[in-house]
């Protein structure tokens, strides 16, 4: 296991960074045209109401003091109330959040499962027919948008064959894995294109590289030698890149969930722009910010943990 | 769309036999010869589509594809293939504008941090963190959010957030060519930074940028038919392969072809890049490798 | 003819359907529904968007009820009776009626209710505007009036009066009635409407159940609703709501796109239904003198006005943007409402005539006119894609706008547009809603466009306090006739609510003013 000081000075790399993000959000609702309380308040609040919210967001304070009292706030989850779900912002979005976090974990699921055989099989066959015709493939699923996809998936297997449901979300786990196969399959379809490619990249160098042509030579099976130490050294890049496409993975999930009407919070991201839900945006925009720096953060532990050369570095 | 899909920096090369190399490829040329295309098609459109893309024809609705109509028509007897290809002018400015503004901006903010260091590299370095820590499409679309919905809007929105993978790329090459023994040389001579920078520096590190750069035009089109799709792109009824695709969507069951048509244009048009962006990236790279 | 009273037993008759049912109804089970959109809050006071609003019938009961042809009857109080000078209305409640959790529905809670409705930072507060008091003696409920009130008894049949528990409902917590009224509903609610909140998971689904102890009776003389259950699940895109219907997955889906109705009509397993609406689509004309910029506004000639209503075909844009579902307008305000008079067409397309008004209003040499829409909107492109090729033939050169919806509301207050794309429903079963929004100059200038005429805003005012419904719909065809001639508008057309449902599903209703009535539905297995 890493060690208790590099996790430490891991974690406080993330301050800094963290406190430019609630900048970036902060300054969001300030670059609106006109009074941020009432941006941020309901069409009929009364009078009473936006000097809660000015009260809340001292707005009559110097901007500094202002951006005081928002990490305040944040920091205590008082992320101000939905002006569309007339509920605080932090409550609707822990509702929903579960839902996105299912289907994200379903999607890397799927991914590795399409990706990890095709790249081992087209590594294992470089630059032969087989190699080519998976790389071609793949790279017309990176040239596809993912509501294309989506769209594609929901007309075939939804509707004309009837294998899955078109849309929604179910009731308990063992049913959510049926409900958002088509969703997460639609976000698996590109990020595992993106994995494949890179995969298939590093299989090469690994297969390529002297310790297995030296195993190779001892004699060791070749079952074996790609399990212990092929498919180790594949494991850690796959792990660092699905970690570094967390984004891509969200903003997969912002779309699918619009196609496939799933109820998490990429849906209700484009919920509260449509009805410029301004607290909402900031709190989801912020959401979705912790989301991926806590992946970046999990991503170097696994990392450091399978491969110790890193924890020098 | 985000920091994977990013090209290994690769290192200038002359361009002595560049062409005939390049012509030796064939993902080069299938890639060449589907952009040369599709900027036809963008630049002359209404000398190529058949019909009127907005016009109606009560006359013919929802009509499959058959001579008269090639891609059929859509809800209002609107001609496909026209829209289509009509589109293919929206969709190519988009590739372009939502790029090289970031690109320009990306390429000076990188060459300027990247040589000087120090304090603003610091910062810039916690930029690059933050920006990274939101997913490209939600900043986009937050910041869509606040411009308001519309093509212009986009550009700005994708242009403020995409400049810093640019200058971050350009950072590392000109970090890498301020090493070399040219630009320690050039100072001896006694060259204003500007002119090290701009005449010496840039130069050799743009190749690996303007590589990005096309895979980044092919992304820029994903993104924008997106955006288009959720209604925060471009407008109806302005042709747009995302809109032209979210038209169709009520149909897809009854009338494919309204929504498959452009479908595939964008994924021709974004193979066209990426065949284009791999072979120039394997065609710059140094020998040996 | 100074009373109303009504009379119980036609009421009776009136609720039951008029012919015979071919087949006996059937009780029990689920029926699942697929929603445009999630309600928020169901409560009757603070229900704000359409997907609250049309649901707290369902859950709570009104003192009167909206019936066949606008006519009201008896609900919760079987009898009301308005004094003759028209100040004070007095109610007699029905006897044994229970809320859900079996606890009798008394005079007290309908005063609770009431007074919480009449709470001024309401949404509908004003609808009770009129109201100084409410009282309670035995089973009779009398509210006392500043100024007779011909609005009063509709709004009594309106989902914002609708009656809650007040023991229950003084349990919650909560700073104001408005964070009480979340608690509440967030507790699953006692109602006193035909169905219960079993479950509500915001954003995807929700649950009604019968309430056992409703006090309707269906046609089979046992109470209602038929349904067991209705499961909602929330589905905002039109193709997908649409797929899961016809795949089975649900038993019935709103907001059906109309471009999608003949398909589904022709489809042998659903039954496509397009319900009359109290919904309009119009556009308002800047009818003020000058322009924001200063300049003069050629629209401001009721001329001018008059041509671009002539020179708009009506019968194809109700083709091209609602797929002949839809319905001309023949008045300012929806055919469903009361005192709706006009059957004619309003301004048939006749571009010769319109040609004509243009040269007569001294209009040479072509118009500019900006037509605003709402950006998104494939309606509203198409409307002005038709419009600019109508309107290029009587030399209107017509350019477009696209705003938000926001903007586009900032737009018509501040009156700087020309003409701009807006919509209306009524929310009460009263012309007094829609006439005051559309034309009356003290409410937001007659809709924005600056319209102000005298003789409507007197008939308006004298309209708000004459009890005698003769003498109001009198006032109601002359203001209609001076709405029609001056045209503020851009009359455009109505549209029915188009909602598919599975053979199986019967006598679901949804009224002209929104409301999802599972109350008579039933499910034949």
């Amino acid at each position: 296991m890493p060690s208790a000081a590099y996790l430490l000075s891991r974690l406080l790399q993330i301050v800094p960074t963290f406190l430019l993000v609630m900048v970036f959000i902060f300054l969001f609702v300030r670059l609106l045209p006109g009074d941020p309380a009432i941006a941020m308040a309901e069409a009929k609040a009364s009078d009473q109401q936006l000097a809660e919210i000015r009260e809340r967001m001292g707005l009559n304070e110097p901007l500094a003091v202002q951006f005081g009292y928002f990490v305040k706030n944040t920091v205590t989850g008082d992320l101000g109330r939905s002006i569309l779900m007339k509920r605080p912002v932090a409550e609707v979005i822990l509702e929903r959040l579960p839902v996105t976090v299912y289907l994200s974990l379903y999607a890397v699921a799927l991914s590795v499962l399409v990706a990890a055989p095709l790249a081992l099989f087209a590594a294992t066959r470089a630059n032969g027919p087989a190699d080519i015709a998976i790389r071609g493939l793949f790279q017309v699923g990176l040239s596809m948008p993912v509501f294309y996809i989506g769209l594609v998936l929901l007309t075939v297997l939804g509707a004309k064959l009837r294998l899955f449901p078109v849309g929604g979300y179910g009731r308990s786990f063992i049913d959510n894995l049926y409900h958002l196969a088509l969703p997460a399959l639609s976000i698996a379809l590109y990020t595992s294109a993106i994995l494949m490619r890179n995969l298939r990249a590093s299989l090469v160098e690994v297969l390529d590289s002297e310790f297995v042509q030296f195993a190779r030579a001892k004699g060791l099976p070749r079952r074996i030698v790609l399990t212990r130490h092929v498919l180790r050294n594949a494991l850690v890049s796959a792990v660092t890149l699905l970690g570094l496409s967390i984004g891509n993975l969200m903003s997969g999930t912002l779309v699918t969930e619009t196609v496939f009407a799933v109820p998490g919070v990429g849906r209700l991201m484009l919920e509260a722009i449509f009805a410029r839900d301004y607290p909402l945006i900031q709190g989801l925009t912020l959401t979705f910010a912790v989301i991926v720096s806590l992946t970046f953060l999990a991503t170097d532990i696994v990392q450091s943990w399978l491969d110790p050369r890193l924890r020098q570095a | 769309m985000t920091t994977l899909d990013r090209i290994a920096p690769a290192r200038p090369n002359r361009l002595s036999g560049f062409a005939a190399r390049a012509l030796k490829r064939p993902a080069f040329l299938a890639g060449f010869a589907i952009l040369g295309a599709s900027l036809l098609l963008a630049l002359f459109p209404a000398a190529i589509a058949p019909y009127d893309p907005l016009a109606f024809d009560m006359t013919a609705i929802q009509q499959g594809p058959s001579l008269a109509h090639p891609f059929g028509t859509d809800g209002f007897g609107r001609d496909v293939l026209s829209r289509v290809i009509w589109a293919y002018r929206v969709d190519m400015q988009m590739a372009f504008f939502a790029t090289v503004f970031a690109m320009l901006i990306g390429l000076t903010t990188g060459a300027l941090v990247g040589f000087y260091g120090g304090i603003a590299d610091a910062i810039f370095g916690r930029v690059v963190d933050a920006v990274i820590t939101f997913p490209f499409l939600v900043l986009v679309i937050a910041i869509v959010a606040v411009l308001g919905p519309g093509l212009v809007n986009m550009y700005v929105a994708i242009t403020a957030v995409n400049w810093v993978y640019y200058a971050r790329l350009t950072r590392a090459e000109i970090m890498a060519q301020k090493a070399q023994d040219y630009a320690a040389a050039a100072r001896v001579l006694g060259y204003s930074d500007a002119r090290i920078i701009f005449r010496h520096l840039l130069p050799n590190a743009i190749s690996p940028v303007i590589v990005y750069w096309m895979t980044d035009m092919a992304l820029a089109i994903l993104l924008g038919s997106s955006l288009g799709y959720l209604g925060l792109g471009a407008q109806p009824p302005a042709a747009e392969w995302g809109v032209l695709i979210a038209e169709g969507r009520n149909f897809i069951m009854t009338a494919w072809w309204i929504s498959l048509m452009p479908g595939i244009a964008i994924v021709v048009t974004g193979l066209g890049f990426s065949l284009l962006g791999d072979s120039l990236a394997d065609l710059l790279r140094p020998k040996g490798r | 003819m100074k009373k109303m009273i009504m009379p119980l037993l036609a009421a009776v008759f009136l609720t039951a359907p008029m012919a015979m049912p071919a087949t006996a109804v059937e009780r029990g089970g689920a029926m699942s529904f697929a929603r445009y959109d999630d309600s928020v809050l169901i409560d009757p006071v603070w229900a704000e968007r359409n997907p609250d609003i049309w649901m707290v019938t369902n859950l709570y009961d009104t003192l009167l009820r909206n019936g066949e042809k606008g006519a009201l009857e008896p609900g919760l109080a079987e009898k009301h009776e308005v004094s003759a000078d028209g100040k004070t209305i007095t109610l007699t409640l029905r006897q044994g009626v229970k809320f859900s959790d079996g606890s009798a529905l008394s005079a007290g809670d309908v005063v609770f209710s009431l007074e919480r409705a009449r709470n001024p930072d309401g949404p509908w507060g004003n609808l009770l505007a009129s109201v100084t008091g409410v009282k309670a003696e035995g089973s009779t409920v009398t509210l006392s009036l500043k100024q007779p009130d011909p609005t009063i008894l509709s709004v009594l049949a309106t989902f914002n009066t609708g009656i809650v528990p007040k023991a229950a409902y003084e349990k919650m917590d909560g700073a104001n009635d408005q964070e009480k009224a979340a608690a509440f509903y967030a507790a699953g609610p006692v109602t006193s409407g035909p169905f219960m909140l079993k479950e509500h998971q915001k954003g995807s689904r929700m649950v009604f159940v019968r309430n056992p102890n409703y006090w309707r009776n269906g046609e089979d003389g046992k109470p209602l609703p038929y349904l067991d259950e209705v499961d909602f699940e929330i589905i905002p895109d039109d193709a997908t709501r649409i797929l899961k219907l016809q795949s089975g997955e649900v038993d019935g889906a709103e907001f059906i796109p109309f471009s999608r109705v003949a398909e589904l009509s022709a489809d042998p397993n659903l039954d496509m239904k397009l319900f009359p609406s109290s919904r309009i689509i119009y556009a308002p004309i800047n009818s003020r003198e000058t322009k924001a910029d200063g300049s003069k506004n050629p629209l401001a000639d009721k001329r001018v006005r008059q041509a671009l209503n002539y020179a708009t075909d009506k019968s194809a844009i109700i083709r091209l943007v609602t797929f002949d579902t839809g319905m001309p307008m023949t008045s300012l305000m929806p055919a469903a409402t009361t005192y709706h008079a006009g059957s004619e067409p309003l301004y048939p397309y006749d571009p010769a005539r319109a040609q004509a008004l243009l040269k007569e209003a001294g209009i040479e040499g072509g118009l500019d006119i900006t037509l605003t829409t709402l950006a998104g909107s494939a309606d509203d492109s198409t409307l002005f894609t038709a419009l600019q090729q109508m309107w290029q033939g009587i030399g209107v050169n017509l350019k477009v706008e696209q705003v938000d919806s926001p903007t586009r509301g900032e737009k018509n207050r501040s009156g700087t547009f020309d003409i701009h794309t807006y919509g209306w429903a009524n929310d009460i079963n009263d012309p007094a809603q829609v006439t005051s929004w559309l034309g009356y100059y003290k409410h937001r200038q007659a809709v924005g466009t600056g319209w102000n005429n005298a003789e409507f805003n007197t008939l308006f005012e004298t309209s708000m306090t004459e009890t005698d419904p003769e003498k109001r719909r009198e006032e109601y065809k002359k203001m209609q006739e001076i709405y029609a001639e001056e045209a503020p508008l851009l009359f455009l057309y109505e549209t029915p609510f188009a909602v598919a449902l599975a053979k199986s599903v019967r006598d679901y209703v949804q009224s002209p003013l929104g409301a999802n009535d599972f109350s008579t539905a039933w499910k034949s297995k």
